[in-house]
Formats: C-alpha cells, structure tokens, sequence
C-alpha cells in the first residue's frame, strides 16, 4: 500500500502535478510579515548571536519545538536588527546533520556508542589513574571561548581545584591572549576600554590588522553611521575592510610596530600629544620618547613601505583628532610580538589621551561570541574576576568566598595552549581533555600537535558536533549541546554581557557542558564542596555574581533578566578608566619601548613568499558550524589561495591552477589560485577555515613570549602547481577552457 | 585581456556605460588631507534617514525597482542569505546573487560587489518568451511575478534572460525567480534584501517608466551586461574612482550547461522525419508503411521533448502564447505536422485498402474517400511538409536569444534546415529500404502494395553533407574569433579534451556518412549522420556560455 502510493506521489512529482505547493507556500508571520511559511514561528525567543564576539541580540524563531528562523532583536543596541550571513542562517546549527548525539568510546580501536555512565565514570578513572601516576599536572585541559560564562566558571573550579590540574587554558590563546597581555602591560588589567559607541563618534577610527567587513561585518554600519569618521585601515592585503577606508596603509607585514612608533615619534616632534594627560595619568613617558626618536619618518617608511609623507598625514590626523579610536584583532594578535603591539597601539592612546573619552579608545574586537566571558571568569591565565594567582591578597579573597583552603588555589598559571601541546609531545601531559575546540584545524603547525594528539594516554573530546577532525583523535567524545540549546551569558568586545537561552532541547543525548561539569564533579566527590546545591547555570552565576563583586568585571549589579530586558549590560558602563586611574599600584598606565622586530620566519630563496592566513564572511572559524549549513556552505565550498599577477607570471601560474603551498613543515595541495591584486607581491593569502585545505599545515609554531599565542599570519613557503593524478586530470581541462577564454 | 566591459567600451557609448555619480562622492573620502590641514571636521548635509522604500503610493506611468548603491555595499552577502529564508528556498538556488568586481594594481586595487535580485526590466524577455504566460509585468508595480502554477518548466525564461536570473529548481519542476517580496511590498514592508542589508545598500525606488525607457544609463555597471537589452530598471550607484577598470572576478569558472538530452533526440529526430517527408514527397513514393515509420519516429520525438519539461503534464500548455513566444509556435507547428502525418498515414491505408474491405464504411464518409485520392495525398503531404519545416524554423528562433551568444548567430537556423536536408535525404532512403523488406517479408498482405524503390540523388547527399560541415566549421572559427566574451568561452569549452573529442568524431562520422552514401551504402550512412548530428547538437547544448552577472571567484552549487 505505502509502496503504492510513494509509487503514485513519485509520478505526481515527475509529471508536475505536484509541485510542492505546500512547502513554498507564504504565509503571515505575525511579527515579521509574508515570508515562507517554513519559516512562520509560533513562538520567538530572545538570545545572543553565538558565533562572533560582537554580540548581536537576535530572535529566533520556533515551531513545534524546532528552530525555524532567525531575527536580528530591532531593540538591541549593538546590532539595532541587523545580522550577517552567519547570523541570519544559524538556525539551521541546530538541526545539523553532523551534531553529536551520544557518547562514544574507543574499543578495539574504535568508537562505540557508550552510556552517560560508562563514558564519565571511564573518563574520571582514566584521568585518575593517569594523574596518580604521571602527577596531577599531567593533565591537560583546553577548553575554549564557545561555553556560557556559568559554564565557563564552573570548568575552571573543575579542572583547577576538582582536578588538581593547573594546565588549563582556552583557544582563547589562539585568539586575543595578546589583547589581553597588552593590556595588563599597559594598563595593569584586561579590559577593553571603548564601547562600539565610540567608533560612531570617533572623528578618526584607525584599524589595525583588522577586516571587520569580513569578520564582524555588523560592526560595520557603526562605523558608517559615523559621518564625520576618517577611516585609516593599516593592512598588507587590500581587504573588504580598506575598501571602505579613507586611508589604507599597504603595510609590510609585522611592520605595524614601526608605523605606531613612527606615529608617536611625530606626535611627540610636533607637540600633538596631551602633556597634561601624560604627567597625571602615565609613567615612562621620558624613556618612550627617547626611544621612538629613533623611528623618524624615513626610517618608518623604510620599515613599513609607506611614503614618509603618508606617515605624517596618519600620524596629524589621528593627533588632530578630537577623539581617535584604534580598533585591532588578528593582524596585531596573531604574532611573536602581538602582546607589545597591542602596549605600542595603547602608547598612542595614551599619550594624546584618546582614552577614557567618548570616541577615545584602544579597543581590541575580540573573537568568540565568549571569550571575554572566558577572560573575566576563566580560570586559565588569571584567577576569575581578573585575580592574578601571584597576590596573596587575590589567592585568599578566593579561598574565603569558595570556603577552601588557600593552598589548593595554585600561586602561578599553568601551561598555556601551546606549551601543553608541546607538554604532550614530550610526555608531560599523559591526559588531555579538549572542550568545543577544534585544534587540528585550528593550531599552527599541525604535525606537532598530531604528535600531541596521539601522545596522551587518554584524550577526551568534547564538543556539539562529530566527527570533526579533532574528534577523531579521541578515545572518549562527549556530546555537547550547543549555542541555542542552553542558558547562560555571553560577554562581547564591548563589555557587554548578553542573555543567551535554549531554544531547543539538544539533539539524541546530548546534554549541556553544564551538566556534564557536574556529572564529573559528583564523579570526583567534589561537587558539594565546589557547587553546593547548584541545579542549573542560573546558581553558577549567582557565585560569579559574587566572585566578581567589586572586581572591574563586576556582575554583581544586574540578574539574568535585567541583561536580557535590557538588550545586554556593560560592566564598568560605557568606557573604562574615565577618571585616568588605571588598575596600577601607582594608578598610573605605563608607556612601554616597543621594538620593532622582523618576524620570524623570513622569505629566502627556498620559500621566498610570504603566507598570511585569515578569513571569509561565510564561514566560522574551523567549519564544524558553518560547514554544516548548506547555505554558507554552497557559497564557499573550498578555500583558495591569493596570488598577486606579478609572482603568479613570474611563476606561470594561471587563474584556477591548482597550486601546493610548501613550507619548511609541511604542504598544501590542490589550492585553487586566485590571481588578484588584493595581495601585495611576495605575499599569499589563504583562508584557514577549511580541514581540507588546512592552512596549519604549513604555519609556525612560534608563539608569542608573553601571551604565548601563535604567529599564524607569517610563514615563508613556495608555491607551485600540484602535479595532478590522471583522475584529475579531466576536471582540469575544463578550468583551461575557461583560462583560455579569459586570456583570449 | 580583453573584457566585456572593454567590448561594449568599445562597441557602445561608453559615457553609458561607466557614470560617475554625483551621489556616490563622499565629500571626507578624498579630503582626509584637508581634514588634517585645518583640523576640523568637514560638513556633511544633514542626515535624513529615508526609508528604504517609497512612502507614496505609485502614479500612472510609474513603477517600482531596485536601487543598488555599491558605495556602500562592504560584500557581506547578508542580502543573498535573507532572501533564502525569506523564500525557503534550496541551500543552490539563490534567487538573489552576489559577485565580485575588482580592477587596479595592489595596493591601489578597487573592489566592489554586486548584488542582484530581478531586475524587473521594461522589455523582459522572460515575459516575452514565456509559452504558457507564466510571467506577468504587473501592470500596477512593474514587477515582474512569475506564476509556479502556470508554468511548466520549460526554462526557456532561464535562456532568455541576460542577467540570468529565472532558475529551474528540479525539486519543483519549475522555475522561480526574485518577485521583490511583493507581498511584503504590499503590506507596507521592505523586501526581504532590503531588510537584511547592514549597510541600507539596497532600497526600493519609484522610477518613471518613460524617463527611463529614454535613460537608463544608470542601470550599466561593470559585471552586469548591457541593460540596453531588457532595459533593466535596477539603478546601480557606482563608485566614483576606478569604476572603469573594474572587471569580473568569475571569468574563470565557466562550467557546461545542462546537455537538454531530450532536446538533442526531439530537435534531430523532428528535424530528420520533416526532411524525410518532403524527400518521399519529391520521390512520390509516399506509402502507408512509409508513413507510419514516419508517425513513429515523430511521436516519439515529441514524447521524448515533453520530458525536457519539469511538469510535462502539462505539456498542452505550451501552444498558449503562440502569438509571440517561439517555443508556442514550435509546439504548434510541429503539434501540426503530426496531426497532419496521422492523417496522411491514415488516409493512405484507407487508399491502400481493397475496394471491399470497409467499402461501407468509405461509402458513409465521401469526404474521407475524396482525401484518399493520390493526388490531395500530395497536396495534404506538402501541407504537413511546409508545418514541418517551420517547426524547425520555429524551433531554431527559440535559440536565436542574446542572452546566448554563441547560439544566437545564422549556424542555428543553417544548422537545423541542413540538418533537415541531410538526415531527411537519407532517413527517407533508409525509410523506403525498410519498407521494402516489410513488404518482402509480407507482400501477401494488401497494405503492402509496392511502390517504385526510392533513391535519393547521392549528390544531394554529398551536399548537405558538405553544407552542414561547412557551417559547423564557420561557426567553430566564428566563436573562436568572435569579440564576445561568451562566444570566446564557447570556443574555450568546444576545445576542451572531452568536448573536442566529441566534435572531431562527428566531423569524422560526416566523413564516413559520405564514403557509404557513395557506396550507397544508405543504412550505414543514415546511423552515422544521425550520430554526428546528435553529437553536435549535444556540444551546442552544453557549450553555450549564457550572459551572467559577476559572480564570485570560489563558488559551489550552480548559481
């Protein structure tokens, strides 16, 4: 019978009697209009967008318990309705075909569905054993900047003080960890000081190392709402973002240094500085400007390949400018030298005081929907509440408000990112547990951190979706629920912490990272000490309301409604440090020498080209999102690689060759070259989005000393064209055609 | 390198085709200097937020359309997503599309971006083409909507459009197309796009129709074909530096287009049985068995076309329009030509039947027994003959588009009547040989009544063969020379290994069709000229490289 009539629906398709009228009917939406009724909500829940660290207020559409559609929140001050692509489609994360939906743990050298039970109770006696022999420090933790603040919070009492383990941090390091430090070198403390608010009333906004266009494409119209604005984009690559630019300065790569103390050596010449700023609110101004002397314009121009007299046009402008903003992310931060960037960008603030001022901030545009939660209440490379595990003073307020003995709070940070990665080559780090992060695709250098992978006795990975490349490393995957299926805060670039709600339940059985914590908590015998009487995240916030009391992340004056009625809330209010009192013994913000160093590894004739990695509006860091979402997906299905005209004819190279970037670790085949004048000569440029085309192949494991985050932007490498199988070989000559039509 | 943009530089006024707009200058762009000089903040005209769609209702002689400000697109594609779920429409089927134009040496490199719902044109071929009247020019907004229930998916509005932008979704069995959220419209709401873009980049405009149909230099952009073709109404604000040189990034990523197999075997066969008909018509060898192979090889032919269609129930449909859409009159007459082979078919069987078989019946109908007469069996098969050949003239004018380059040139209509004449010659030999073994093998039976043997003079043969060689010859050389962009890229695709593999094999069949046409090896002859016939037929599908926007350089999915 059913065979029948799949048999009769069959034909009426193909003979077009049926055309799905059903499916592409319209309807009315009550709130939002005529729209496909496939996308027609019973029922809209408020939330935080869960992709960037821009932090848009977004509705999401429900209907009979499945996420249908999405919304930018009109009402929400930082994105007043608006989405990107990412954005608009996130939805369709949810119902993902690739979410993982049961544990799974390898037997015999494969993955087999296990109970809740059995995988946790496995997962702490592996852990135990492991720690009892190796020492509690030979496990590894990485956790990541995707978790809810409550959650985030709840990890690090965990791992730290349930676990005993100090190596602990978060792909946060992959990420803003030089924000982070080069705000604590200039100022004493993490913290971004400006609001998006600022970039609307800045008469000069300088962007460095930052394609906003592509990455937080929202941020965009804050920017162009600002009709006074002059706009300087300093960025190798005539990126989305220069286009938009008054000004875009073609820098060399790593030669930002040089251009800002190139700027405040004209500053300082030309009186455009804020003498009385200086003397009250900052120390080391004598030693600064002795040391940018040496950067006069000449010099500058040398270094960064600008003309001596756009440098002083940069540098009279943003010291004219009423209020000046600088906004960064991964050009400055993803560099050997990004933690002292960020403290050279911070001298200029300071010294023609264009901080602490409405349209005046050095302001760092973070990552992660959550990594300035993960900054604030983390428990990795500080003590939550921005504690430093080096005063006593923090130690013990901790100790006091948790009821423990001081002495479980360790006095210094662990390993971070990288070094429990090389922990784990070396056979420090005997466990690793891996939490909503996705390191194979992610870290520079990948042989190394396959090393790592398969090194450790016992890995455990735990994440919203599987397989994904990471995932296939473990011997123990956790299913995790995701963005839109639990309930907490997100914190953004601004300081702004954002209501994020489940919308759904999580898929099969998944559970939240939340409940998971606890399971494993109840499993040490920690839970009733480490989270008494905690049920849901709602209780994990309630102490963190308390752990950041009087802290400058301060939660303490709005509950979980107040955020989410009022479209987010700015700890420490619009902008910081208005009183020029910076969190100093002295008070003051100290004005750092900054050299200018080449990077690391040097083009030579072996690998004579320049590798600069980056991203594409489309998709979400490692793809186990966006990948997943046909739309975006169909849009950029693979990565490519930019080639300027002038290297792809010196190289006889031609559009839509495929080409195998090489460097000293590793090589990428099968790229499909764009020629195109968006890279400068000398350099290419790839998307690092995609496990098929992983840029991390060939990157560097060279990591900043200070906030130890990887130089992923430069590596030396040669590219040629992939020598092809014969299977290939016809998909190639239809490229030809299309080349030879173009070159005709 | 040589670029569309740089051919219609070349070819047309070029002041149309690269404005610089007084709205797009942005008095602080270019004065970053003086803002440093004097050290103030310049002045900007006061901002007056307008909607993004027209407060007032429309007037007489006024219609709606897309105002497209690339000054302030920053290409994050929000736009293309929006209409998606607006639409619910499949993950490859974007009926707004975005693309990437760039032009200039780093580091003064121009980038900008396009992006394109329906351009909602004055003269919109899609209209125009369209056999059953799935699309309408409503008549109070100017938008163009299409019908899914009226159309049955023949795609001839995804050949016709220069921009294309009608697209066939398989899963529906019909086209759909970007109908500027009317409904919304309606409601008072901003389309879909519109709502989505960040940087208020896309607005709905009222535009006077006769103003623009006399000026529509506005609606020109690099990465966007002529609108002088349609007359597109979208109005494109350009950037006022370097908009000159920029040029397409997507040039690159040609792909073949759908091979339409059933239009391969429809279009060869039709044209093969009408050439048949006229060759036993001027040999006078007409005779039932004859035409009943005839009537076989036709229906099946339309058979198979109907399943071109993505709702072939409703094949019928197509003869609607035949008042201005090629594809109606193609239906029509070749609908025409089989009505009129079923009727000689019949009306010879009756003659060939003995005076006393059914001579009652013959009695009753003296109208029937007056048709029978040799002589109006000539006049009713010349009839079917010439509704045949203009099938094919019909059918040729359907490929006769400029939003097709390479088959929008004189080898089309040459292509087909040549192709009549040589497969005809030679199916009606192949016809009259069969005929005769059925008649061998059954001359007992009376329908069998011989006829004198057909046979074809080789030298028209050998000349149509020559002819339909020639031509396909020219026009190889004529794509590959040609200044058009697309017809280049035609070229580019027929000398890839595979395609050109397939084109030498037909030429060499033709060869070969000569040498046993000599031999008079007729069977032979006729298999091999219908495999080179169907071969070529097969490059002209997939070859042809449709007019586009600009799209991106790395893209999935066929849009």
């Amino acid at each position: 019978m059913s065979f029948a009539k799949q048999f009769v629906t069959r034909l009426r398709r193909r003979l077009g009697i049926d055309i799905l009228r059903e499916a592409y009917r319209y309807a009315e939406d009550a709130r939002f209009g005529k729209i496909s009724a496939s996308r027609v909500a019973d029922r809209w829940v408020k939330t935080t967008c869960g992709y960037c660290s821009v932090g848009c207020g977004m509705e999401v559409g429900v209907k009979d318990g499945k996420a249908v559609a999405v919304r930018g929140n009109e009402n929400h001050p930082v994105n007043r309705g608006k989405l990107c692509p990412k954005g608009l489609s996130e939805h369709h994360t949810l119902t993902a075909p690739g979410r993982a939906q049961q544990p799974l743990l390898r037997k015999q050298g494969k993955l087999v569905p296990v109970s809740w039970d059995e995988a946790l109770d496995t997962m702490v006696r592996e852990f135990s054993s492991i720690q009892s022999k190796y020492g509690k420090q030979s496990l590894g933790v990485i956790g990541t900047g995707q978790l809810v603040t409550e959650e985030f919070y709840t990890l690090g009492k965990l791992v730290q003080l349930g676990f005993g383990t100090s190596n602990f941090d978060g792909n946060t390091t992959l990420c803003m960890a030089s924000a982070v430090s080069g705000y604590k070198l200039s100022f004493g403390s993490d913290g971004p000081p400006g609001s998006y608010a600022d970039m609307e009333s800045a008469d000069v906004v300088l962007l460095i190392g930052a394609n906003i266009a592509e990455n937080h494409p929202i941020l965009c119209q804050r920017l162009e709402r600002n009709r006074h604005r002059t706009l300087i984009v300093v960025d190798p690559r005539v990126t989305k973002t220069a286009m938009m630019a008054e000004i875009h300065l073609p820098v060399k790569p790593r030669s930002d240094i040089a251009l800002i103390n190139g700027i405040a050596h004209v500053l300082i010449r030309d009186g455009l500085i804020d003498r009385e700023y200086i003397a009250a609110h900052t120390s080391g101004f004598a030693e600064f400007a002795d040391y940018v002397s040496t950067f006069h314009p000449q010099h500058v121009a040398q270094v960064t390949g600008l003309s001596e007299e756009t440098i002083l046009n940069t540098a009279r402008a943003y010291g004219n400018a009423k209020a000046a903003f600088i906004g960064w992310t991964m050009g400055v931060n993803h560099s050997t030298q990004g933690a002292v960037t960020v403290a050279a960008i911070n001298n200029l603030a300071l010294i023609t005081g264009n901080i602490g001022r409405t349209g005046a901030s050095p302001f760092s545009i973070t990552g992660q929907c959550n990594a300035m939660g993960t900054r604030e209440s983390g428990f990795t490379s500080s003590l939550p509440g921005y504690r430093k595990f080096e005063l006593p003073a923090d130690r013990e307020e901790l100790a006091r408000i948790w009821k423990i003995d001081v002495d479980r709070i360790p006095a210094a940070r662990g390993l971070a990112y990288p070094d429990i990665i090389e922990g784990a080559v070396a056979g420090k780090i005997k466990a690793m547990w891996i939490i909503a992060t996705n390191p194979v695709v992610s870290f520079p250098n990948y042989e190394v951190l396959e090393q790592a992978l398969t090194n450790v006795e016992f890995l455990v990975v735990q994440d919203g979706f599987h397989p994904t490349p990471t995932s296939e490393f473990a011997h123990l995957v956790l299913p995790a629920a995701i963005w839109g299926e639990k309930e907490g805060t997100y914190t953004n670039s601004e300081r702004r912490i954002g209501k994020v709600n489940a919308v759904v339940s999580p898929p099969g059985g998944a559970r939240t990272d939340f409940d998971i914590f606890l399971d494993i908590a109840d499993r040490l015998c920690v839970r009733g000490e480490l989270y008494p009487g905690w049920k849901t995240s709602q209780d994990a916030f309630l102490e963190w309301q308390q752990v950041s009391k009087g802290r400058m992340c301060d939660y303490s004056q709005f509950t979980w409604q107040q955020i989410e009625d009022e479209g987010g809330v700015q700890w420490g209010g619009e902008r910081l440090y208005q009183d020029g009192i910076f969190p100093n013994f002295d008070g003051r913000a100290r004005l750092h020498c900054v050299p200018c160093e080449p990077f690391a590894e040097q083009p030579d004739d072996e690998f004579p080209i320049v590798l600069n990695t980056g991203r594409t509006v489309e998709h979400w860091h490692t793809r186990t999102k966006t990948g997943q979402v046909d739309l975006l997906n169909t849009m950029v299905p693979h990565a490519w690689l930019e080639m300027n005209p002038a290297d792809a004819h010196r190289l006889q190279l031609t559009a839509h060759d495929k080409v195998t970037v090489t460097s000293r670790r590793n090589r990428i085949p099968n790229l499909e070259l764009r020629i195109t004048g968006i890279v400068a000569p000398g350099q290419v440029f790839m998307p690092f989005h995609f496990s098929e085309h992983n840029s991390n192949l060939v990157t560097l494991g060279a990591f900043d000393p200070i906030s130890r985050e990887p130089n992923f932007k430069q590596c030396a490498v040669r590219v040629e064209r992939t020598i092809f199988t014969v299977f290939e070989h016809v998909a190639k000559n239809t490229r030809t055609a299309s080349r030879d039509a173009v070159a005709e | 390198m040589a670029l569309p943009l740089h051919e219609r530089a070349l070819s047309q006024d070029a002041d149309a085709l690269v404005r610089l707009t007084t709205e797009a200058s942005d008095p602080g762009r270019d004065s970053i200097y003086d803002l440093v000089a004097a050290s103030k903040v310049l002045e900007w005209p006061p901002t007056s937020a307008p909607g993004l769609i027209p407060n007032r209702a429309l007037e007489e002689g006024e219609q709606y359309r897309f105002h497209f400000n690339m000054t302030k697109c920053i290409g994050c594609r929000s736009c293309e997503i929006a209409c998606n779920e607006q639409n619910g429409n499949p993950a490859d089927i974007h009926w707004r599309r975005f693309g990437e134009i760039e032009g200039g040496a780093w580091p003064n490199t121009q980038r900008s971006y396009l992006s394109m719902g329906c351009n909602h044109c004055l003269d919109a071929e899609c209209v125009k083409g369209c056999p059953v009247e799935a699309y309408i020019k409503d008549p109070a907004t100017g938008i163009v909507l299409h019908s899914a229930d009226a159309c049955i998916g023949c795609q001839y509005c995804v050949w016709n459009c220069p921009y294309s932008v009608p697209q066939f979704n398989p899963e529906r069995g019909v086209v759909g197309k970007c109908d500027m959220c009317h409904g919304r419209l309606e409601d008072g709401l901003e389309p879909a796009c519109v709502n989505a873009c960040p940087e208020s980049a896309i607005e709905i405009e009222i535009v006077t129709i006769a103003d623009w149909r006399k000026d529509y230099a506005a609606a020109e952009s690099p990465g966007m074909p002529a609108a002088g073709h349609t007359i597109s109404t979208t109005r494109i604000t350009l950037p006022e530096a370097g908009a000159m040189q920029l040029e397409r990034v997507d040039l690159g990523h040609i792909q073949p287009e759908p091979a339409h197999l059933s239009l391969v075997f429809m279009t060869t066969l039709m044209q093969a049985v009408s050439g048949a008909l006229i060759f036993e018509l001027l040999d006078n060898c007409m005779s039932a068995i004859n035409l009943l192979a005839m009537l076989g090889i036709a229906s099946m032919a339309l058979g198979v076309s109907a399943m071109h269609l993505g709702r072939p129930a409703y094949a019928w449909r197509a003869l609607k329009m035949w008042r201005r859409s090629w594809i109606s009159r193609e239906v029509l007459l070749y609908t025409l030509f089989w009505a009129g082979l079923v009727a000689l078919t019949g009306l010879s069987i009756i003659a060939s039947l003995p005076a006393s078989r059914l001579h009652s019946f013959v009695d009753t109908l003296p109208a029937v027994r007056f048709l029978s007469l040799s002589a109006n069996l000539q006049v009713i098969g010349w009839a079917a003959a010439i509704l045949g050949v203009g099938g094919t003239v019909c059918s040729a004018y359907i490929y006769l588009v400029p939003a097709r380059p390479a088959w929008n040139m004189i080898h089309t209509p040459l292509d087909f009547l040549l192709t009549t004449a040589l497969l005809g010659s030679l199916l009606a030999s192949v016809i009259q040989v069969a005929a005769g073994w059925v008649t061998s093998l059954a001359c007992a039976h009376a329908i069998c009544s011989p006829r004198p043997s057909f046979n074809t003079p080789i030298y028209l043969v050998l000349l149509s063969a020559a002819l339909w060689f020639l031509n396909q010859v020219v026009r190889r050389f004529r794509l590959s020379l040609s200044r058009l962009f697309e017809r280049r890229a035609s070229a580019s695709l027929l000398g890839t290994e595979s395609l050109q593999a397939i084109l030498f094999s037909s030429f060499a069949l033709v060869a070969l069709t000569a040498l046993f046409t000599w031999a008079r090896l007729d069977v032979v002859a006729c298999f091999t000229a219908m495999i080179a016939v169907l071969l070529t037929r097969y490059l002209f599908f997939v070859s042809v490289v449709p007019l586009n926007m600009a799209l991106t350089f790395v893209r999935g999915g066929r849009h």
